[in-house]
């Protein structure tokens, strides 16, 4: 068995993990992370891609809303490519009662949060798809923000400074000596080797699997896990985020991407933290709520739902739901339970991810005797591409193609401009949809860490767009079957990507997307007899 | 505008053609107007008729006219059984037509024949035009897969890998891969199949491929060999080499569905069927049962044609002949009933061999393709429904998509003269 050491494990590639990971190769800790799939393919993916401004916070959860503003203003600053600066909005419609605007005009006013009323004609005007029964507007910071990118960042800028990354590695056992933590066990998932790692902490950031993780060291951590489901538009509704002005609800957040829209979100507990299966009749509720505030709803095209489990966190037992908070939690083992080297982070949000890390790492690094200060608000994640650069790449690329590969791929861009600068049919794009070149592609796939055609989806946005991956999968098949870990059984790679993509496409089963539905088993199925295949 | 005719036709894929076609050779006044190219042109180019044994689904069906007399038996609802009485000279009436138009359909000795595709898979077909036929992959004595740098659609290696591990070929079998050059550049099926319309770029291929030819030896190419159906591309290419040379179906837009599309419609408008593409119908006066006329917008004007017969060849939800919405669909033009059932629409598994109950609902009709209700009852007197719009079928699975298409057609041309006037 391989056998691995290092001071701190982190388990976890979300945002907190990741983020954790950053923090503490910037303060000169030697870490690992362990992650049991690709990152972010739980909760950092599954959400609304809302870079909160706090405001949804500001009246029931003022400590919550004071961190979204501050951490929303710093992410500005780090990762610019990461977020868009839309704007948010906070629309009243006449059946929400209007005596909770003032509460909450005075509570964002108190958390720090700007506010502005706006002049709802004006904003109809900007945003035609926004019901004309709106009776008041206010604007707010609220951002889009790119979850995967974040992600990605955090660990590049990690492994600048020598931290490293073990994807598609479970934690199987935490092993412990004298009531001190010597360790953990990893299983691949890929291949089903064990691996260990010996280290002095192991950092808990596993998000709703948080439970699980805690209960390997023998250690109760009672994470609450309530299921959100979201629906994907495939248009960009409106150009500005569009929250409802009420307590927090179903249904009543509208986020534009580039050119598509989510909406959501649900709240249901679950037991599995793995649950995310997207109801039909939560879709169907979301709509309808949706309604509200842009009645013509129905008509748009819908091209998938999703589903994520939020990690709430309640000390003692509570049940769920929108009342519990969204604040995080640092638990010190070692104080809480007798156990040392072992912390866990948990609750919080994809905007505090940086705090949550920079608090979790403060502790951690007090216990190692570690004195370095946090860096991560100061030090951007990636260097921004230069004028000089996105030129050249609006000559291999075209200039919206440019602009799309330089905001996923930051640092890298260079490399692949390079690739497509000397080969020019590496240019040519694979995924219409996202706009995705053969040479961004092989990138993904020469990461290192990319084992599936969803892991290049993830870092590429490769099968993201209106075909759902209908034939792009099949054509990065093809350009990827040269390498090893592609080379194999094509039938099974094809079919876990297709599927993946199917399970999001099921619940929202009619219009044009039943057309599309037609059309890709129609090429799969009657085509290519892929049914049947061995 | 007003226009008038016998039959109208709605839609341009394979069984609107076959439906005009025959109507046509009946000396009747047809019309056939559609919104777009039809999803023949999607399709593999092949007729599919009924791919695999009944019982077991898994082996494929050696005898498939036999294989669709027992289906009708066991499942009366299935399209097929609307239609038997006409298949057989459904199918030759369809040889004919592409035989007289120099574009033949071959079949393989009333056999499915087992075609490669891209994707290295083997699909069942009953007829195949004579630039995909490829008799029998048992017997070949060695294959080399040939790709063209500038096709991002097409990757012989895929094609190779997946060949060998369906166990086709004989253990023994040389199975290799080339890329060739066709002058470079990025092309679309549709452009590099009209940069090979050019002997020159032809002959450069030829010297690529010659040396790397091994006696016995059939080429796969991707299906781009010639843009129109009375192309010699591939042809010339099989003789300038000396070694057959196949097609084999891939992604769309492919050449040979709409080869044989452009056949079809050449060969309709030769008869005299006036065609408008681009025509959409928005709806139609319906009064005691029978449809009066129907109203079109086509170049941005409306249209208002009335017809004897009307021929519903929309193309199911794909076509844009069925609509849906949550827990609902229907038929777009007369709001026809589609029966959606009570169970989802579509299965968990994305390849499931059971199908998506999407795929199989349409609309019900009667022996005489004639709409129905839940009863039986007739909808609409002079409206017929062909092709996918026909409830009942799992295509995907079964393969048998364009079998019922021409099958469906021809019996809605035919009966256009014979009943409901």
């Amino acid at each position: 068995m391989e056998t691995d050491k290092a001071q701190v494990v982190v388990i976890g590639g979300g945002a907190t993990g990741t983020g954790i990971l950053r923090d503490l190769a910037l303060r000169g800790i030697p870490a690992i992370l362990v992650e049991q799939g690709d990152l972010a393919h739980g909760t950092s993916s599954r959400f609304h891609g809302l870079l909160h401004s706090g405001a949804r916070y500001a009246v029931k959860d003022k400590e919550a809303a004071r961190e979204c503003i501050e951490e929303n203003m710093i992410l500005r600053r780090i990762a610019p490519n990461c977020v868009e600066l839309t704007g948010g909005l906070f629309v009243q419609l006449p059946e929400d009662d209007p005596q909770y605007a003032d509460q909450w005009i005075t509570a964002c006013t108190e958390a720090g949060i700007s506010c502005a009323e706006a002049d709802v004609q004006e904003l109809i005007k900007k945003n035609p798809v926004l019901s004309p029964n709106v009776t008041r507007a206010f604007k707010v910071p609220d951002c889009a923000v790119d979850g995967f990118r974040i992600l990605w960042g955090n660990v590049n800028s990690a492994r600048r400074y020598g931290a490293r990354v073990l994807t598609y590695h479970r934690v199987s056992a935490i092993h412990q000596s004298n009531g001190r933590v010597t360790g953990v066990e990893l299983i691949n998932q890929l291949n089903g080797q064990k691996r260990s790692i010996e280290c002095e902490m192991v950092i808990n950031a596993a998000g709703p699997w948080g439970g699980e993780v805690a209960a390997m060291a023998g250690l109760e951590v009672n994470v609450i896990k309530d299921k959100g489901t979201l629906v994907a538009y495939n248009h960009r509704l409106m150009n500005m985020v569009v929250n409802r002005l009420r307590p927090p609800g179903d249904g009543d957040i509208f986020v534009p991407h580039g050119t598509i829209t989510i909406l959501g979100t649900t709240s249901t507990t679950v037991d599995d933290p793995g649950c995310t299966k997207p109801g039909r009749d939560e879709v169907l509720a979301l709509i309808k709520i949706g309604q509200e505030m842009v009645p013509e709803l129905e008509s748009y095209r819908l091209i998938r739902a999703f589903a994520g489990v939020r990690p709430l966190y309640q000390a003692g037992n509570a049940t769920g739901g929108r009342s519990v908070t969204r604040n995080f939690a640092l638990l010190d083992h070692q104080q809480r339970d007798g156990l040392a080297g072992m912390v866990s982070i948990v609750g919080g949000k994809f905007t505090t991810f940086r705090l949550m890390a920079e608090k979790t790492v403060d502790l951690v690094a007090g216990k190692l005797g570690v004195n370095a200060p946090c860096r991560t608000a100061r030090e951007p994640l990636m260097a921004p591409v230069s004028e000089e650069l996105l030129e050249r790449g609006k000559r291999v690329f075209g200039v919206p193609g440019a602009r799309k590969a330089a905001e996923r791929l930051g640092d890298s861009f260079a490399q692949v401009v390079e690739q497509v600068e000397k080969n020019p049919d590496k240019g040519r794009i694979l995924c219409e949809c996202e706009v995705v070149s053969l040479a961004e592609i092989e990138h993904a796939a020469h990461s290192g860490d990319s084992f599936t055609l969803g892991d290049i989806r993830r870092k590429t946005r490769m099968g993201m767009g209106t075909c759902q991956g209908t034939f792009c999968s099949y054509r990065t098949l093809g350009a990827l079957s040269g390498y090893p870990q592609f080379a194999g059984n094509h039938r099974e790679y094809l079919t876990k990507f297709l599927q993946k993509r199917w399970k999001g496409m099921r619940p929202v089963l009619w219009g044009q997307q039943l057309r599309e539905a037609q059309l890709s088993t129609g090429i799969y199925c009657t085509l290519f007899a892929m049914e049947r295949m061995r | 505008m007003n226009k008038y005719t016998d039959v109208l036709i709605i839609g341009a894929g394979l069984s609107g053609l076959m439906a005009a076609a025959k109507a046509a050779e009946q000396g009747k006044k047809v019309m056939l107007v559609a919104k777009g190219m039809g999803a023949v042109g999607l399709s593999s180019g092949c007729i599919d008729l009924w791919g695999y044994n009944l019982e077991d689904p898994n082996q494929v069906c050696q005898d498939p006219l036999a294989e669709i007399a027992r289906l009708c038996a066991v499942n009366p609802q299935h399209p097929y059984a609307r239609v038997r009485d006409v298949l057989e000279e459904s199918l030759l009436f369809f040889r004919r037509v592409c035989q007289e138009n120099g574009y033949p359909y071959l079949d393989h000795r009333g056999g499915n024949w087992l075609l490669p595709t891209a994707l290295g898979t083997l699909r069942p077909t009953y007829l195949a035009p004579a630039s995909m036929a490829l008799g029998d992959l048992q017997q070949v004595r060695g294959v080399l897969v040939v790709g063209f740098r500038e096709l991002k659609d097409f990757y012989p290696d895929v094609l190779a890998a997946n060949l060998k591990k369906s166990g086709v070929l004989q253990a023994n079998c040389p199975l290799n891969t080339l890329m060739v050059c066709a002058g470079g550049g990025e092309l679309t099926p549709n452009t590099l199949a009209h940069r090979l319309e050019n002997p020159v770029v032809v002959d450069r291929i030829v010297d690529q491929i010659k040396p790397h030819l091994l006696p016995g030896a059939v080429l796969l190419l991707p299906p781009v060999l010639g843009e129109r159906w009375d192309s010699q591309v591939a042809k010339n290419l099989a003789e300038k080499l000396g070694h057959p040379v196949y097609e084999v179906a891939n992604i769309p837009p492919a050449l040979p569905g709409q080869r044989l599309q452009q056949m079809l419609l050449h060969h309709v408008k030769g008869r005299g069927v006036e065609v408008v593409i681009g025509c959409t119908v928005n709806g139609a006066r319906v009064a005691d049962k029978r449809c009066t006329e129907v109203l079109a917008t086509g170049a941005g004007k409306p249209i208002k044609i009335s017809a004897k017969t009307v021929i519903l060849a929309t193309g199911s939800f794909l076509g844009g002949g069925l609509e849906s919405k949550p827990g609902k669909a229907w038929e777009s033009i007369f709001r026809l009933p589609v029966e959606t059932g009570h169970e989802k629409w579509s299965a968990r598994d994305f390849l499931s061999m059971a199908g998506h109950l999407f795929n199989q609902m349409g609309i019900k009709v009667n022996e005489h393709l004639r709409p129905v209700d839940k009863t039986g009852e007739v909808i609409i007197e002079n409206v017929m429904v062909t092709g996918a719009n026909l409830a009942g079928c799992n295509h995907p699975i079964e393969k048998c998509g364009n079998g019922v298409a021409v099958a469906s057609g021809y019996k809605a041309g035919k009966l256009a003269g014979e009943v409901g006037e």
